[in-house]
């Protein structure tokens, strides 16, 4: 709201993925592949071997071709891009630590000026010098990745930052050193699935199969360890958080879950090329990258899911709004935009005052600055898709924008502003997939109803308070579903049909089964009188 | 909607050091950045120019080689060295610049896939270009191009960025991010300005590939000083008429800023033009009679003298066009006394080992390919 917000029909997290994983993935194994070549190069000197130094020498040059130029170009990319998408996070994260961005900067010109050197040295240094070279590269680009650790960690775990907001505190934060750990060892496994690329177009097998071992060696340790540094990692971040990682949707739990299966399959891929190490060819070392890509996207949309709804931990929402008030905020705190409302508050917006006539346009705009730092009209994570899928008349759009932070264990941030812009924020999404209200009401199977209506903010577990707490005499609960706030106050009133009520009492009681405490009419009553 | 209300405010977070520090590390890492970025751009451009012009063809792609044989370590100096002047350019001036790139935003992603693209053609051609000079040609000028494209786009965004008066038009017009700032009439003559500049640089790489040839091939560093050496003078010439026409787009105050209004800004206008003048006619003579040492020591140290000048200027205009929306003094400053140290130290420790490697690498001797 403080930054106008770009309006990117395809999707800004999309985007912003897309950057990042390709750029994590070149990076990593810029840091891995530099300790991977002067350790081979020694060996290969040592061994006395010129095939294999040969071999170092043309990797060494597709190595710089990947890392050096992509690597390099995508890091910046990612600065791009985030100050794009997320101007208000990139503003508060250079303030918070530009001495930390400004110090990765010197190991970053360093690591780039000695991996060229190494490259255009090997013709022509001697070779203790040119392997000096090499451990220059690679100290300064695992140095950088120590600094920017502390930065992107900050990020999912700020730990005790928001109470004396040092530098420090926020950089050696929760996660710090699992983070530290994992990155290094994706990078050491990243190094040896690169190898096999610039090995496996080789002729002479004997030269390949014996790169190959040598590339499992340190790929196949690395992916050993990795699911266990993985468990801890997990164990570091607050259990608050990662409790909303559980749920339906797509979230960081699932992304986890294919994290460690593509994983084992890079590991089981990798453990066949050992076994048969000169049927090792393109296509198979193509596919590897192909899989550890997957594995470590995964591994990054576990971060990006975690995470939500903040881009700053406990700090800053994903559509740039404060969590809690500030001094100097500028009135784009949660609070201070529910109580001036959100188009008085935003800077970037035509509409400030709401009429019949501008509603639609105004609807538009609260969309744009509130929710399109997630969500698309069509593309990644559409809105019109959702509501088609749900079936929402508009009326029910704007009863269920009023919980938006209770919804799949809280992704999402609570609606800031006025009833009126909610109202107008649900014309605009009813008028992108309009449902009529016969449409609304015409499903009557009690696991639609319950699917349309109550899933996104309550799971199918015994523990549910939806499950514990509803009576389970069916017309009382029917009864009671009449008025959902009586319910529960957060709840939104939901208008559901006697019909449809009855149905999804009765599918309710289907999954709980018989008996338990909530089962009386007299329960019935105490609970809906809460 | 007035538009000074559009400019975002301050972050809240305070500054980590004094402001002056953050200007100071902005404009000395802009100036290395500057210098990369114009003996790369100039060297493409005159590497395209030697290939595709004159009639000694052997000649021409001779040059052509060498030059486009320089652009893979002039690119990623160019692009390291800009990290840093963005990164402190975001500390200070990040409400204007954040808001003009997101106005611009496709054409500012796009500069991403275009260096890309460029980046590789470079080291295409410097690879493969003794075997197939031909087409490496059409690769370099491809390269090129988008390179002078993408230096436009960055004018675009720093212009859009010091004129908060124009954003809510282009923003509402488009706010998917298809915008420029081709309406700003100070946009042409100041890419020129910055392109032309890159030319006269660019002839200055050849002088210095004069000098590094000078005792081995006395007949084609002649060729090459002579070469850089003019478009050396003919680019600065031309500065002065493009230096003119930026002058006078601009707007009225802004040009008396350098008519005396200020005198710091006046000062340096009146030092480039006649250290430039200077410059032009030192390199002439040198060209003359071929005196590499006075070309390729005395030119350059005068022409960085001016691209400093030229730095300095820049940011009094981009205040002075700031000034309605810019007060530094809001900035509420904590500096991080527990973490500023640590990066001079590093910083220090990093020029030494930078120092060390450069010298380790140059002053080996070469031992046969193994
Ligand atoms: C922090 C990111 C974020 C923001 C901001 C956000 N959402 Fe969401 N929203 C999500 C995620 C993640 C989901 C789950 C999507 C899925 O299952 O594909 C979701 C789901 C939804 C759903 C579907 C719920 C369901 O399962 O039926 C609706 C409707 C919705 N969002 C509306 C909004 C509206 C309206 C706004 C703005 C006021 C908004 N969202 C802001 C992340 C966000
Ligand atoms: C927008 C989110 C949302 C939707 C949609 C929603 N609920 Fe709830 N519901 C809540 C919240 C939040 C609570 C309180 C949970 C808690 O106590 O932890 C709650 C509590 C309940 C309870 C327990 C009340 C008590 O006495 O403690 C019942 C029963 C319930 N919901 C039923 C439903 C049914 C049935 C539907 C679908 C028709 C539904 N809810 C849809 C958010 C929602």
């Amino acid at each position: 709201m403080n930054y106008p917000v770009w309006d990117l029909s395809v999707g800004a997290g999309l985007l912003i993925a897309i950057v990042a994983i390709l750029h994590v993935f070149v990076s990593h194994f810029a840091v891995g592949s530099g300790l991977f070549l002067v350790v081979t190069e020694r060996k290969a000197r040592r061994d006395n071997d010129p095939a294999l130094l040969g071999w170092v020498k043309k990797h060494t040059k597709f190595f710089v071709l990947v890392s050096v130029v992509f690597g390099a170009i995508s890091g910046v990319g990612i600065w791009f891009t985030i100050g794009l998408i997320s101007p208000q996070a990139t503003s508060n994260l250079i303030h918070i630590y530009v001495w930390g961005w400004a110090i990765e900067w010197v190991f970053f010109f360093l690591e780039i000026t000695a991996g060229l050197l190494y490259l255009y040295g090997w013709d022509k240094l001697e070779p203790k010098l040119h392997m000096w070279f090499g451990w220059v590269y690679f100290w300064n680009a695992w140095l950088s990745l120590v600094v920017i650790n502390g930065i992107i960690t900050f990020m999912l775990t700020s730990g005790n930052w928001g109470k004396d907001q040092q530098f420090w505190t926020g950089f050696f934060n929760p996660t710090y050193f699992p983070s530290l750990l994992f990155r290094t060892a994706i990078a050491l496994a990243l190094a040896g699935v690169y190898a096999l690329i610039t090995a496996s177009v080789l002729k002479d097998t004997a030269l390949k199969a014996r790169i190959v071992r040598w590339a499992a060696a340190w790929t196949i340790p690395a992916l050993i360890v990795l699911p266990a540094i993985g468990w801890w990692y997990i164990k570091r971040i607050p259990a608050d958080i990662w409790a909303n990682a559980r749920g339906p949707m797509p979230t960081a739990t699932t992304y986890a879950g294919l994290a460690v299966l593509l994983i084992g399959a890079a590991l089981l891929l990798a453990l066949v090329t050992v076994l048969m190490p000169k049927r090792m060819n393109l296509a198979v070392s193509l596919l590897l990258l192909l899989i550890s890509l997957g594995a470590m996207g995964s591994f990054e949309m576990v971060r990006e899911s975690l995470r939500k709804p903040y881009v700053i931990s406990n700090y800053l929402y994903s559509n740039s709004l404060y969590s809690a008030t500030l001094p100097g905020d500028g009135g784009f705190s949660e609070d201070e935009v529910s109580a001036n409302g959100a188009l008085k508050s935003a800077h970037w917006v035509v509409n400030k005052e709401i009429t019949p006539a501008n509603e639609l346009d105004a609807g538009h705009e609260v969309f744009r600055v509130e929710c399109q730092s997630c969500h698309t009209q069509n593309a990644y994570r559409g809105i019109r898709k959702l509501i088609a899928q749900r079936q929402w008349d508009e009326a029910k759009i704007e009863a269920m924008t009023g919980g938006l932070n209770f919804m799949h264990n809280g992704v999402m941030p609570a609606f800031a502003g006025t009833d009126q812009e909610r109202v107008a924020l649900a014309k605009y999404l009813s008028s992108l997939e309009p449902i009529t209200t016969e449409a609304t009401n015409a499903s009557v199977d009690g696991a639609t109803v319950f699917a349309r209506n109550c899933a996104m903010c309550h799971q199918v577990t015994p523990a549910d308070p939806l499950f514990t707490n509803l009576v389970r005499d069916p017309a009382a609960a029917a009864d009671a579903l009449q008025s959902l706030p009586a319910l529960f106050p957060v709840m939104p009133d939901l208008k559901l049909t006697a019909q449809q009520r009855a149905a999804v009492v009765q599918w309710i009681n289907a999954q709980r089964g018989p008996g338990g405490p909530a089962y009386s009419a007299q329960a019935a009553n105490t609970e809906g009188a809460k | 909607m007035m538009s000074t209300n559009m400019v975002p405010i301050l972050d809240l977070n305070p500054l980590p050091a004094p402001y002056w520090v953050f200007k100071v590390l902005l404009l000395v890492t802009f100036f290395l950045h500057l210098l990369a970025m114009n003996a790369m751009l100039g060297g493409a451009v005159l590497a395209v120019m030697a290939h595709f012009t004159g009639k000694d063809r052997t000649h021409g792609n001779r040059v052509f080689l060498d030059v486009a044989k320089k652009i893979p370590s002039l690119l990623p100096a160019t692009v390291t060295l800009g990290i840093a002047p963005l990164l402190f350019l975001q500390v200070i001036y990040g409400q204007f610049f954040y808001t003009s790139s997101v106005i611009m935003a496709w054409p500012w992603f796009s500069v991403l896939v275009m260096l890309t693209i460029a980046y590789y053609g470079f080291y295409y051609v410097s690879y493969r270009g003794g075997k197939d000079p031909g087409r490496a040609g059409w690769v370099m000028l491809v390269s090129t191009l988008l390179v002078t494209f993408i230096g436009f786009i960055y004018s675009n965004n720093m212009t859009l960025s010091m004129d908060p008066n124009h954003w809510a038009a282009k923003y509402f017009a488009h706010p998917n991010g298809l915008n420029l700032n081709l309406s700003e009439p100070t946009l042409f003559p100041r890419y020129l300005h910055f392109f032309v500049a890159a030319i006269a640089v660019g002839g200055l790489l050849l002088v210095f590939m004069a000098l590094a040839n000078w005792k081995r091939d006395n007949d084609y560093a002649r060729r090459l000083l002579y070469f850089g050496g003019k478009t050396f003078t003919f680019a600065t010439m031309a500065q002065f008429v493009v230096g003119i026409l930026f002058l006078m787009a601009l707007p009225r105050e802004m040009i008396m800023l350098f008519m005396g209004g200020s005198p710091l800004a006046s000062g340096l206008m009146l030092f480039s033009i006649v250290a430039s003048g200077i410059a032009i006619m030192v390199m002439s003579k040198a060209v003359r009679t071929g005196n590499i040492k006075v070309a390729a020591v005395q030119v350059p140290a005068i022409i960085a003298i001016v691209i400093a000048a030229m730095v300095v200027m820049r940011d009094i205009l981009r205040d002075a066009y700031l000034k309605p929306y810019f007060h530094p003094e809001q900035f509420t400053v904590k500096t991080q006394w527990t973490v500023l140290p640590l990066f001079l130290l590093l910083f220090v420790a990093g020029v030494v080992l930078w120092i060390v490697m450069m010298r380790r690498f140059f002053k080996a001797k070469s031992v046969s390919a193994s």
